[in-house]
């Protein structure tokens, strides 16, 4: 009966894990829903200076995971953390405080 | 490029000043911008509370009129233009401080007013700046403008290159106009100039870090 205990106890604690699994709270553990990316076409983009502008200026609102810039085609890809959103109105507004010009936006969920 | 934007571009050029890089940042954004030639050495630490404005110190010793100039500067950008392809800019400076000559003399107040425009795509550039300046025994007029043309067009992280060439005119110097052929290197916050006038035989050396 002594060693019934912790054999018991031991037992209990190896099937935890699993009956954690089997549990409705395992949904928190599955891959985070993608974030949408904004490809946002911007006018005036002509330098270095111009990309660091608008990396610094939108990546510090909360809802952008990660801003690259494109000089060539004059694109800014913004992917948004999941399940956050940014709309329009608000992307122009942090385009035009990096000092720049939104001209359109295309929005598409990350795969 | 339309050959009208080239032409206007030239035309700047041609009236022949120092041509800063940007004087106003992004909303929030730190600049430094130091400038070294024959005629003076000079510090311009900003801040930019909005992507229009910018205000910081400006200190310059200036070794042709042998005194230091240190104050406040404002600048402020009236208009730019953002296009596909290129970009437009129109700036106004302020500046007002004390002008301490090297040899002890009395300090005097000093201030100065300049207008500078530059248009720029990612591989032709073009600048005027014109400065009127009351810093005592050194009150002037003068003008600079530069054409740039970029060998290589390169992404956001590369080595941008640029060759240049400044056209200054102060009118009260010894040598009125002078003629500066330099190269711009230009990569994430740093921009490097480099170069040489060739009526004074001195070398220029400017750059700028923007975070």
């Amino acid at each position: 009966m002594k060693l019934l205990k912790p054999l018991v106890l031991a037992a209990a604690l190896s099937l935890a894990p699993l009956a954690a699994l089997a549990s409705p709270e395992t949904s928190a553990m599955a891959e985070p829903a993608p974030g949408e990316i904004l490809m946002a076409n911007v006018n005036g983009l002509v330098c270095d200076f111009c990309a660091q502008s608008i990396r610094k200026i939108v990546g510090r609102n909360e809802a952008v995971q990660k801003v690259h810039v494109d000089l060539s085609k004059g694109q800014v890809r913004v992917d948004l953390k999941p399940g956050k959103s940014l709309d329009d109105a608000a992307l122009e507004k942090l385009i035009r405080k990096a000092g720049y010009s939104l001209v359109s936006v295309d929005r598409t969920v990350a795969k | 490029m339309p050959p009208r934007y080239l032409a206007a571009g030239l035309a700047l050029a041609a009236l022949a000043a120092p041509a800063s890089a940007r004087p106003v940042s992004y909303e929030g954004g730190w600049t430094l911008m130091q400038e070294n030639n024959g005629m003076y050495s000079s510090l311009h630490a900003h801040y930019s509370p909005t992507a229009t404005d910018s205000i910081g110190l400006y200190v310059e010793q200036n070794w042709d009129m042998d005194q230091t100039f240190s104050g406040l500067q404002y600048n402020r950008l009236v208009r730019r233009w953002n296009a596909p392809d290129s970009q437009g800019n129109l700036y106004f400076k302020l500046g007002a401080g004390a002008v301490d000559p090297f040899d002890g003399g009395q300090t005097e107040l000093g201030s100065f007013a300049g207008v500078a425009a530059d248009w720029e795509t990612r591989r032709v550039f073009v600048s005027y700046d014109v400065r009127a300046r009351d810093f005592g025994a050194d009150e002037s007029l003068s003008h600079a403008a530069r054409l740039g043309i970029a060998p290589y067009v390169a992404e956001f992280g590369e080595l941008h290159t640029w060759t240049m060439v400044q056209v200054e005119n102060h009118p009260e110097a010894d040598e009125p106009v002078t003629v500066t052929p330099l190269l711009r290197f230009f990569k994430g916050p740093l921009l490097v100039e480099a170069g040489y006038t060739l009526e004074e035989e001195e070398f220029l050396l400017n750059w700028t870090w923007r975070f």
